[in-house]
């Protein structure tokens, strides 16, 4: 067992955005005045009017003793973040062009398909920093951990694109989990955010555990647990073993990529947990997520022809699609909560990433689907982690007069503030599909690709219910831009530098994908040449 | 004789008590532990089929070894679980002093 220079310059993405969260880590040490009291006092949502009478002023005033010591200065952190990440997403774009090796004795791969993965997540990581950085100020709730985490937890994606085997998938996932549950219940204080990652912790474990025993199976069946050796195990005739193995790895990311019969977890956790948070979350672990079950499918039960291939998987994964795009899109509607209305597109939009997924397992259009993947997870990514951005300038205010979120705090946004609404109604177009955004270009590259895999019922299920999805998204905008102001404003923004220039990067990435698509298409077709055979 | 299928039914029983336990005990705790149980089930399962190989391997090759080293991984990453499991079950118990799932309610549908 040795590794070369190849190997780690293979994994350089994941390596940066690691030293990146052990330097943030490492500076706490020379902060000064850190002290328990003002720690305990950072942060947190008050829900109930018990807590609210506790702390007697919203969170992080601290003004009430005077004698308390100034906590450190921590907005470096937010920049320090974003500069990692940008130096992750430049190198994972520096490698587009080279020729796919595996790594690490054949553990895992470097190659097109994982540096586009790698590319988006650390895309998504640098404008969640970005909109992360006012949130937390206007809370108080900039801690040491916080980038720390999301750069621990982006560079477990990175290895999660790449990963070929199913031990070190396992490992992969398990440190973008872990770092994404500690994140999810940052806000410490409160019922919500500590609620919801409980939730999430508990399922997600369990869906690990139930890839774990699948990958175990696997193991079983094959003696080896590298996808290629399952692959080859396969084309010699599987056994019911690899049959079982296949089933609970796929039910194991169905909970991850939030299917439908799978999906109870995600509501509460993205309504509960920070906005920028949820962005992230929605954006990147959706990536990663989509990533490795594109690589087990494919690299692992892919083969066309074997009796476990391809077609064994397609049914299960047809039916999956289906399900997820109907019932996402029926559960939206209702939502008055725009938190929850996201949350719930969400998994309608895994119901289209399904679809393609599903087509995928005929050999032929694979590069389409494939390519269709890719963009629309960059194209979904940078749509979400804008509209989670608005949300979470909106939901900054609430937090600190204590409100709830509804939409009718949304009511009359554009005379209050032209830019954000402006911004929100693309975002809501975007996720709608309408022409000339990103997310209508990337509903068209997946429902072409599965009419061209003789898909075609699932393609008009597809249309049919994005139909349906118009109406909760363009609620948003009417309520936005045609209804009178209920309440009078609070603040509105002192810091919205960064989150500004997230939401401005958000705005252009949307609309230049849906403009002109074929430069972001080209860069997902040469990467999928992993696949093709 | 014990062959490698009372290994596997052991730990096919033992999941099963496992996931059981995460879907129906009510205390934040034991659901912990269950998940525990769940992740300890699959290494016994790795174990046998390491020690007891079903397709023909040559003795001194890889293949018989990754069952084992997966263990390994598996116990460091579940420790790392239960650390991460416990802060957020502490961190719940203290907004609303109860370790009762019945009350995670605040979030509804």
């Amino acid at each position: 067992m040795s590794f070369n220079a190849a190997d780690l310059q293979g994994v350089l993405p994941a390596i940066i955005l690691s030293v990146g969260a052990l330097f943030l880590l490492t500076s706490e040490v020379f902060l000064r005045n850190v002290r328990p009291a003002v720690l305990g006092h950072a942060g947190g949502i008050p829900t109930s009017p018990a807590e609210r009478v506790e702390a007697k002023l919203p969170p992080g005033a601290q003004g009430a003793s005077p004698s308390a010591v100034t906590p450190p200065d921590r907005r470096y952190q937010a920049w320090v973040a974003a500069a990692f990440a940008a130096l992750g997403l430049w190198a994972s774009l520096a490698q587009l062009g080279d020729p796919a090796i595996a790594i690490f004795n054949g553990t895992a791969a470097s190659d097109g398909f994982a540096r586009v993965v790698a590319a988006v997540v650390c895309g998504s990581l640098l404008l969640s920093c970005l909109v992360a950085f006012g949130y937390l100020e206007a809370l108080r709730a900039t801690r040491g951990e916080f980038y720390a985490l999301a750069l621990f937890s982006a560079s477990g994606m990175c290895l999660l694109g790449q990963a070929t085997d199913l031990i070190v998938i396992f490992i992969a996932l398990e440190v973008m989990s872990l770092a994404v549950y500690c994140l999810s219940a940052y806000l410490r204080r409160g019922n919500r955010p500590a609620e919801a990652a409980f939730k999430y912790f508990v399922l997600g474990s369990f869906a690990s555990a139930i890839f774990l025993y699948g990958a175990a199976l696997a193991y079983g069946a094959t003696a080896s647990t590298r996808l290629v050796d399952i692959a080859a195990a396969l084309r010699g005739g599987g056994s019911g073993l690899l049959w079982a193995a296949a089933a609970l790895l796929v039910v194991g990311f169905a909970f991850k990529v939030a299917a439908v019969p799978f999906h109870m977890w995600v509501p509460d956790v993205y309504d509960g947990a920070p906005a920028p948070v949820t962005g992230f979350m929605a954006a990147a672990v959706k990536v990663a997520a989509f990533a490795t079950l594109v690589r087990i499918l494919l690299g692992g039960f892919g083969d066309p022809v074997a009796a476990l291939g391809a077609h064994g998987w397609q049914r299960l994964v047809v039916w999956l699609a289906g399900l997820t795009m109907v019932v996402g899109n029926l559960l939206a509607i209702p939502q008055r909560s725009v938190k929850r209305m996201l949350a719930y597109s969400s998994i309608a939009h895994a119901g289209y990433l399904l679809v393609a997924v599903a087509a995928m397992a005929g050999p032929l259009p694979r590069q389409d689907a494939i390519g269709g993947l890719l963009f629309y997870l960059a194209s979904y990514g940078a749509t979400v982690i804008g509209a989670f951005g608005v949300v979470a300038i909106i939901e900054r205010k609430l937090a600190l007069s204590g409100a709830g979120d509804d939409l009718s705090s949304w009511a009359g946004l554009s005379e209050r503030h032209p830019a954000l609404a402006a911004a929100m109604s693309l975002f809501m177009v975007s996720l709608a599909g309408i022409p000339p955004t990103a997310g209508f270009m990337a509903k068209l590259t997946v429902f072409r690709a599965a009419v061209s895999a003789e898909l075609v019922p699932l393609a008009v299920l597809g249309v049919l219910t994005s139909v349906g999805g118009l109406y909760y998204y363009l609620r948003v905008v009417v309520y936005v831009y045609m209804m009178p102001t209920t309440k009078p404003d609070a603040v509105m923004g002192e810091r919205l530098v960064a989150a500004g220039l997230a939401l401005i990067g958000c705005a252009v990435l949307v609309v230049w994908m849906g403009v002109q698509p074929g430069a972001f298409a080209s860069v997902a077709q040469n990467a999928v040449a992993v696949f093709s055979r | 004789m014990v062959g490698p299928v009372h290994y596997l039914v052991l730990a096919a029983i033992l999941f099963a008590l496992g996931a059981a336990g995460v879907v129906i005990r009510r205390n934040a705790i034991i659901v912990l532990m269950s998940i525990e149980i769940m992740l300890n089930a699959v290494n016994l399962s790795f174990l046998a089929f390491s020690r007891f190989p079903l397709v023909p391997v040559a003795p001194m090759q890889a293949g018989i070894y990754a069952g084992q080293v997966a263990v390994f991984f598996v116990i460091a990453v579940a420790a790392a679980e239960a650390a991460v499991g416990l802060a957020i079950v502490i961190a719940v118990f203290r907004s609303r002093t109860s370790v009762h799932v019945d009350e995670f309610d605040t979030l509804k549908l």
